[in-house]
């Protein structure tokens, strides 16, 4: 009997995971001024802030515009025990819910069911006062690669809106991140930023880091955790604080404590105290440079082998395969059939047509060829 | 030493249809790709010149130069035409699924060259018996479908006269199971004799209604053509194929509910058209009409034929 179908047996469906990869470089700029209306308050046209006021939304582009990506969220937090916390701060209690919510949902819970504290691995020290960079799904899609995460800093110690911000940058990486990571936190793997200097300018010549000698890794001081399924960068607030401070900036008179913008004085991170959520996340984000790291997009596939043997579709249902239902590719009945292809269906039993694949052009079938069509169906 | 061809192994990307992601989506294990099918939709066979002169490689130049477009995500738009197998490669001749307007006049088409499905009873008063007192070709009852003889009928053989219809046709190329495609929202497919329904395989996301009719199990629409006499201007009882003969698939269609009681499907898709078109026993009516192709389709030959029909209302 004819049959325009042929099954798939056991052996000709194959199932592989391939992961993809995708550099996504943030320019500094978008973040930190190119929308900016005013600079000190008021984070940019790019940068939405809600009443609430927990946390603020940062766009590629004009939030209001169809053509914006939301690109990260940024807000900040601190422990309960953070000498930071006091009753007079402004949003003192939702800074301390966040630096909670955050911990619950990246640290998960003690045996006594208390929320763990942000905790750096490598020297168990706590992390009291963060801020949190929660990157869009859009752009981490099913988790940042490993060792692919850069976020460079700002770290001249005054504040100027004339680029001088970045005149000394400090860069955070997770240069370990593909060997060395961990795997206790109910949100998945993170691994640790470590710091390092990345530009030194203004006359200043050291290291940015606290004992940090330069071109050797084993001396950058750990500032801040990677969540790579999550998509969440935990960053200590240490970062904005010399030595004195307690901080990890050097204790230079060119680097000191960083001013974050003019609303505040150089107090580095204490500046949460006095300021919102907002105001003070746009303080972090004048000191953006640059944000790079590759996404991971995890791709299952069902490989179908379509075997074409030499008997078998040699035939056609074309109407203008015929002429008065003789073949127009023959002339002879002994002449060798021929018929093209240009589609591979893929069928339900009820021959519901499922999947469709294209070649780029016809292929010729006859009972002298066979093929092997490997038709990849991606989820 | 050269390289081997390694032109054997292809690697394509499929994209899923539209009733893929629908049945993947409903998560009841419908989705489940058991089976492949070639496509050659594109294929124009006329080009295939096999009288040039220049030799046979030359003899599909033209066909192996036809530009290819990108997948359709409509699983009712893509792989129209197939190839087939069949396990023997001698074959000059294959068999066509040919419409037949030429039986009686119970088979003929109307002279709009459709068929005409009245959707309600004041529509097949109006077309049952035309002013001269005959039945008007092609018009189906849609509402009561055993009030008139007029049916579709589809005949499959080897359409030549090179070929004697005495012969019978190779089993092989015989076609034993039908498929009927009609958009579900304006009919259905129901039997000649008694007008019952043919029971509908699925209905896609596009609602549009699959019935497999195979030989075996529903012979009140699929049978043998047994008459193998040539056909003549007096006998037509062969069919409309002129040489060896298959079998006959014969159907009535059945409006919808939807359009015997609404009008709101004739006034999205649909027009409206006078007597002076559609006829009718009293002249100067109005009748809202939609237009449709019923897709037959022979699945082990995968010939496949569109029966143009038009549903009609009577407005005034």
């Amino acid at each position: 009997m004819a049959t325009t179908f042929k099954n798939f047996l056991s052996n000709d469906v194959a199932n592989t995971r391939t992961l993809l990869h995708e550099a996504i470089p943030i320019t500094g700029s978008i973040v930190s001024g190119t929308y900016s209306t005013t600079a000190t308050t008021d984070g940019g046209e790019n940068v939405k802030t809600y009443g609430h006021g927990m946390f603020e939304s940062v766009y590629d582009y004009p939030f209001l515009s169809s053509s914006a990506n939301h690109i990260f969220d940024i807000t900040a937090g601190y422990s309960a025990a953070s000498a930071l916390s006091g009753a007079a701060n402004t949003q003192n209690s939702k800074k301390i819910n966040l630096y909670n919510q955050m911990a619950q949902y990246l640290n998960g819970y003690a045996t006594d069911g208390s929320i763990k504290p942000f905790k750096m691995p490598t020297t168990n020290a706590e992390m009291k006062e963060v801020f949190f960079v929660p990157f869009a799904r859009l752009l981490t899609k099913d988790e940042i690669k490993k060792g692919s995460v850069t976020i460079e800093m700002g770290l001249t110690g005054s504040y100027n809106q004339d680029g001088s911000n970045f005149l000394i940058r400090g860069k955070l990486i997770d240069f370990s991140g593909s060997e060395g990571y961990y795997v206790d936190s109910p949100a998945g793997e993170y691994g640790v930023l470590y710091g390092t200097s990345s530009h030194l300018g203004n006359g200043y010549a050291a290291a940015v880091f606290n004992d940090e000698t330069l071109g050797n890794s084993a001396t950058m001081p750990a500032v801040g955790l990677i969540y790579y399924q999550a998509g969440v960068a935990v960053i200590s607030g240490s970062l904005f604080n010399d030595e004195t401070d307690g901080g990890v900036l050097n204790d230079d008179s060119t680097l000191d404590t960083t001013e974050l913008g003019t609303l505040f004085t150089p107090t580095g991170f204490q500046a949460i105290t006095g300021s919102t959520l907002d105001v003070f996340g746009n303080a972090i984000l004048n000191r953006v440079y640059n944000i790079s790291y590759n996404n991971t997009t995890e791709l299952n596939s069902t490989i179908y082998f379509c075997r074409v043997g030499h008997s078998e579709f040699n035939y056609s249902s074309n109407p203008t395969y015929l002429s008065g239902s003789k073949l127009r590719v023959k002339t002879r009945a002994s002449d060798t059939p021929v018929a093209y292809f240009s589609t591979v269906g893929l069928y339900s039993a009820d021959n519901e047509l499922l999947a469709v694949a294209k070649l780029s052009e016809p292929l010729r079938k006859d009972p002298t060829n066979e093929v092997t069509l490997r038709v990849r169906l991606d989820y | 030493m050269a390289f081997l061809d390694n032109s054997g192994d292809i690697i394509l990307d499929a994209v899923l249809t539209d009733t893929g992601r629908m049945r993947l989506a409903r998560g009841d294990g419908s989705f489940k790709i058991v089976k492949f099918a070639l496509g050659d939709d594109e294929i124009n066979y006329e080009l295939y010149n096999k009288d040039d002169s220049r030799g046979s490689a030359y003899y599909d130049l033209e066909v192996l130069q036809t530009p290819i477009l990108e997948a359709f995500t409509d699983n009712a738009a893509s792989m129209k035409s197939k190839l087939i197998t069949i396990p023997r490669n001698n074959l000059l001749f294959l068999p066509i699924t040919k419409l037949n307007t030429t039986f009686d006049a119970s088979t003929n088409m109307h002279s709009t060259n459709m068929f005409l499905v009245a959707v309600d009873t004041a529509t097949e008063d109006e077309l049952f018996v035309s002013s001269t007192g005959t039945s008007i070709d092609g018009v189906l009852m849609g509402e009561s479908p055993t009030r008139s003889g007029n049916r579709i009928r589809l005949d499959q053989g080897l359409d030549t006269t090179e070929i004697s219809p005495a012969r019978s046709l190779d089993p092989l190329l015989v076609e034993t199971q039908y498929a009927i495609e009609i958009d579900n929202r304006l009919g259905s497919v129901v039997d000649n004799t008694d007008g019952l329904a043919a029971s509908v395989s699925f209905v896609d996301d596009d609602s549009l209604a699959t019935y497999f009719l195979s030989r075996g199990t529903d012979r009140q629409f699929v049978s043998d053509i047994q008459d193998t006499t040539a056909n003549t201007a007096s006998n037509t009882n062969g069919g409309s194929i002129r040489g060896p003969r298959g079998t006959k698939l014969v159907f009535k269609v059945q409006s919808s509910l939807e359009l015997n009681t609404s009008d709101y499907l004739f006034d999205t898709i649909g027009s409206t058209e006078l007597s002076a078109v559609i006829g009718g026993k009293s002249g100067g009516k109005t009748f809202k009409t939609i237009d449709t192709n019923i897709r037959v389709t022979g699945v082990n030959t995968g010939y496949r034929i569109d029966i143009p029909v038009k549903f009609v209302k009577l407005v005034s």
